[in-house]
């Protein structure tokens, strides 16, 4: 039939970004400098130190103890030996991606590796999600989650209604619960809830695109394939949920008001019969999967409604459209959306999903019969402590990170082979924007979202959370020949940027480990020092002076473009 | 970067493309030796098969039998389009078809598909690899097969070519966006044009010199690799892979020019993506690839004015296969390659409200020529008006069967890779349809 598709995938390419704005970078301190002249530092030590302060009672989240208790079970029923735990210089590259959306500049990395409190693992957590960049991170990837990706003309409308929204849910950490109650309801009560109407009014009116991007977005399942027939693989997914899911919004309408835009509802109309393939039809009552039905009386088949003014309750701002007495958006938050089964669940198997590279149920929007989650009593337990903890989002997000399976390896050990026992750390490819942003850190750039390669990358790279991996040869093509790759590093040529820097060296293999520290965050082995070296010797030796640069950006390519940069690990 | 199904088992593919790097017996150290990188010839030998090749024109939407292959011209179901007579005595086609009547000697149609998935997306799954998913593994697709079977993989040609204007297509598009190449892996998924008929960022950057671009993506891919390596990395694997076929695709760059061919040609397939596509296809296969797959999105799905829809798309159809079929015998390559017209199911025998065909994947039909396929072949039957099969029902498998038959692969052979449950070239042990095949 002719259903939409994967919403989120489908509806745009690009994505509005706000500014990236970089934590200041911690400069040594004088304990730092003294600690690093009295300690020789030893990354694995520093690893075990923070395994410890994890693991330390007093600081264990109940998510986290759930987490650590329930992953290792799974571990020892499969007879699996999991991964080793990161070295602090995987794991806060690793942080500084999920958390801050980029990789860490060199002055991060090396205050957090001179760091050497018991707790320190823990400490930088919380203080990246304290941070803007945590704020602008989350806001692109929900952004892409619930909207889908802007097309290049609405990034703008974004920018000025939505996202201001987005920030000030993330930056002041308000309740997921009443995130969607304000985003469903639509009706702001605050200039700060204004631009949660553009979950709705994006769509224009179109109540079956609402439907079927409240499903996933709020409650973890797709419905589309349920809009001719009920489902047919998850047969528990009927086409009554599909279109009492649009009935709960098919009275509302876009409306324009001084205050901005709001959606108006209206108290009649919306009653209708949907068919299935077999030629059957039945009303579209106001129902929803797992959930009941709300009591509405309906009218006679064909019988016409008289609307009028006592239907209605003037707004409490005199700006804002009248509210129907029998509000079908009210009854759909207050009755199916408050306490819904699905609801907890379906975002702390996103929030999972985004840190651990897949769900618990996987793929994340496809919570239904056929998809069952990987541990069932983790997926409960996670979601029961959520909702206890008031929909905290950054008390989840914080209780992930701070658990055992999140600070793993990445390196998948011998005789372990079902990523859904996240036994190491699942390898994900970093979004467009989380890749245009480290490219720019690496290459010692200004952020500049607005950077043509970076609209490129959003264009080419729209997917957020993907099931799994596959590049492109197209990819690569664009990572090889087009003009703004080569653009962007030559730009960096000036003597503050990357490639100039490293022109300026004297010594070839400071230059070379100067590189991979900057763009892979760490020491170049060996191997790989002698493999530039071959490159860039002779070319160095053999070109003028003006032309030396050019050799440092086709190494820096080299590197930027290999795989341990593309992903996160 | 795009999507596809997870397949639980990296050791695999890990191993599989070890082995196709030639270094399966060094294993992982091998990488570390880098001396003389920058200048070794391909290592390549010749594996020159002399082979079949395909065309697979995916109709995608899924086309009506009753307008093509199998009219019912004068009963409730049929339409109002007329059957024409063929080459074939006694054998009526959709009067929209009237290039197709005269070389019904050289088709092999199957008036007797029958199916289980209604679904686009299912339908599309089944009919390109084959066989119903079993996740967590993902069966490769068609052309993935016959590429990995028949192809050059050191060919600097694609052997697998998807040809698709449109990046939208609704179910198509989400499974265009999925794991092409499964358990084969990523080497054998398909090189994508179509559009402007051109593959962006074909050609180096003025800015960078020959050499310089060559030796830096050997450093590149170098420096890739051993991070796979040491990783064992699968999603490393595909990454490098896609760019080891940078080079290849970069010298065969005039290829996918379409401007380089005859006006003439050009004006015989017809204007639009589709007629323009299949041409293009003809000249990759003339040129060295092994499949060549001709989409054009999903407009077949005609819920909505079934039959005006399909008056335009149908003598599109009738033309190009017309021309593909001809170009192909006077060229003397018919013989060889293997040409395949379908959707993913059929339509309804009876109208919506909407005056469209909704899916029906109980009984449709199909159409191929060439490539060890017998012309002049109409395999089963439909019932009056269409709704059942009642003389020999064939199902994917069957299908799959016969088309691997046709082109020389073996159907019944086991997947010979490690950590893998058995999985065979078509499950089920099932007969290819021995009337369509040349002896």
């Amino acid at each position: 039939m002719k259903n939409r598709d994967c919403l989120v995938l489908a509806l745009c390419k690009s994505l509005a970004l706000g500014p990236v704005r970089l934590l200041p970078v911690r400069l040594l301190t004088v304990r730092w400098l003294t600690v690093c002249l009295l300690l020789v530092v030893d990354f694995g030590q520093g690893c075990l130190d923070a395994q410890e302060a994890v693991n330390s009672a007093s600081i264990v989240s109940g998510i986290t103890a759930q987490i650590d208790q329930r992953i290792a079970l799974g571990y020892s029923k499969a007879s699996i030996v999991p991964a080793e735990n990161c070295t602090d210089e995987q794991f806060i590259r690793r942080l500084y991606l999920d958390i801050a959306g980029r990789i860490p500049t060199l002055g991060e990395r090396e205050s957090f590796l001179l760091d050497h409190s018991g707790s320190k693992r823990l400490e930088w957590i919380d203080r990246l999600l304290a941070s803007e960049d945590y704020v602008e991170n989350f806001v692109d990837t929900f952004d892409a989650l619930l909207m889908g990706r802007a097309t290049r003309g609405k990034i703008g409308e974004r920018k000025s209604h939505w996202r201001p929204y987005l920030e000030d849910v993330f930056r002041s950490n308000r309740p997921w619960d009443q995130v969607a109650r304000e985003i469903l309801l639509a009706r702001p009560q605050s200039p700060e809830q204004s631009g949660a109407v553009w979950f709705l009014y994006e769509r224009n009116d179109n109540a079956q695109a609402i439907a079927e991007a409240v499903a996933p977005a709020f409650f973890g399942i797709r419905i589309d394939c349920a809009q001719c027939h009920d489902h047919m693989i998850a047969t528990e997914i009927h086409q009554e949920h599909y279109w009492g899911l649009v009935a709960f919004f098919n009275r509302s309408k876009n409306t324009k008001t001084s205050t901005g835009p709001r959606l108006s509802e209206s108290a009649i109309g919306g009653f209708s019969d949907f068919a299935n393939i077999y030629g059957s039809s039945y009303p579209n009552l106001l129902t929803f999967y797992e959930s009941k039905t709300i009591d509405e009386p309906r009218p006679e088949k064909d019988a016409k409604q008289e609307d009028s003014e006592d239907l209605y309750v003037p707004a409490v701002d005199p700006a804002d459209p009248r509210v129907p007495k029998f509000s079908r958006r009210e009854k759909f938050v207050e009755e199916i959306l408050n306490g819904h089964p699905r609801f907890a669940k379906a975002f702390v198997n996103r929030i999972w999903a985004m840190l651990m590279g897949r769900g618990i149920v996987h793929p994340y929007d496809q919570m239904d019969s056929v998809h069952p989650p990987s541990d069932a009593e983790l997926l409960d337990g996670l979601a029961r402590e959520f909702v206890d903890s008031g929909h905290n989002i950054r008390g989840l997000v914080r209780g992930i990170l701070a658990s055992r399976p999140y600070q793993l390896g990445s390196l998948r050990p011998e005789g372990a082979e079902d990523p859904s026992r996240f036994a190491w750390a699942l390898e994900r490819p970093l979004t467009a924007e989380q890749l245009g942003r480290s490219l720019q850190i690496a290459l010692f750039q200004k952020a500049d979202e607005d950077h043509a390669c970076i609209g490129d990358l959003r264009d080419r790279m729209p997917e957020v959370l993907p099931e799994t991996v596959v590049t492109d040869v197209g990819d690569a093509l664009y990572l090889t020949n087009n003009p703004r790759v080569q653009q962007m590093i030559l730009e960096a040529s000036r003597q503050d940027a990357l490639v100039g820097r490293l022109a300026s060296r004297e010594e070839l293999r400071d230059a070379i480990d100067e590189m991979f520290l900057a763009i892979l965050g760490r020491s170049a082995e060996e191997s790989e020092t002698q493999a530039v070296l071959d490159f860039v010797q002779p070319r160095l030796a053999n070109r003028p002076v003006a032309e030396r640069v050019s050799v440092w950006q086709s190494a820096v390519w080299a590197v930027l473009t290999s795989a341990e940069f593309r992903f996160n690990h | 970067m795009v999507r596809r199904e997870d397949c639980g088992s990296p050791e695999h593919q890990a191993h599989r493309r070890l082995f196709l790097q030639g270094s399966m017996a060094a294993g992982v150290a091998s990488v570390a030796s880098f001396n003389g990188l920058f200048s070794i010839p391909t290592l390549a030998q010749e594996t020159k098969k002399r082979g079949k090749k395909c065309i697979l024109l995916w109709l995608c939407g899924a086309p009506s039998q009753f307008e093509t292959w199998d009219p019912k011209p004068g009963t409730i179901t049929g339409g109002p389009f007329g059957s024409i007579a063929t080459s074939l005595p006694g054998i009526r086609i959709s009067s929209l078809m009237p290039r197709c009547a005269t070389i019904m000697d050289k088709l092999g149609v199957i008036r007797s598909m029958s199916t289980e998935p209604s679904e686009h997306f299912q339908g599309i799954d089944v009919l390109t690899r084959g066989e119903a998913p079993r996740p967590p593994f993902t069966r490769p697709i068609l052309g993935s097969v016959v590429a990995e079977r028949l192809g050059q993989l050191d060919s600097p040609v694609p052997q697998f070519v998807l040809l698709d204007p449109c990046p939208e297509g609704n179910e198509f598009k989400s499974f265009k966006a999925g794991n092409w190449a499964g358990w084969l892996g990523a080497e054998y998924g398909p090189v994508r044009s179509g559009g402007e008929y051109a593959i962006a960022d074909i050609l180096r950057p003025e800015s960078i010199d020959g050499l310089d671009h060559e030796d830096r993506e050997a450093l590149r891919s170098f420096l890739s690799r051993k991070y796979q390596n040491d990783q064992r990395s699968q999603a490393a694997a595909g990454y490098n892979a896609a760019f080891d076929r940078v080079r290849g695709l970069m010298s065969c760059a005039p290829l996918f020019d379409l401007e380089t061919l005859p006006v003439a040609d050009r004006d015989r397939y017809g204007p639009g993506a589709f007629a323009q596509h299949a041409l293009q296809a003809r000249h990759l296969i003339e040129n060295g690839s092994t499949f060549v797959m001709v989409a054009n999105g999903m407009p077949w799905d005609n819920h909505v004015f079934q039959h005006e829809m399909h008056q335009m798309l149908v003598p599109e159809l009738d033309n190009v296969l017309f021309q593909l079929v001809m170009d192909l015998e006077q060229r003397g390559m018919l013989e060889d390659t293997l040409v395949i017209a379908m959707g993913e199911f059929g339509r309804t025998p009876w109208l919506n409200e909407a005056r469209g065909r909704d899916h029906y994947s109980k009984a449709w039909s199909m159409a191929m020529a060439g490539g060890g396929i017998r012309g002049g072949v109409v395999v089963g039957k439909t019932d009056p008006m269409g709704f059942e099969v009642t003389e020999n029902a064939i199902d994917n498998r069957r299908l799959f069967a016969t088309i691997f038959t046709a082109l020389g692969i073996d159907a019944k052979e086991q997947y010979d890779l490690p950590d893998l449950p058995t999985f065979h070239r078509v499950e089920g042990n099932v007969q290819p349809i021995d009337e369509l095949l040349i002896g």
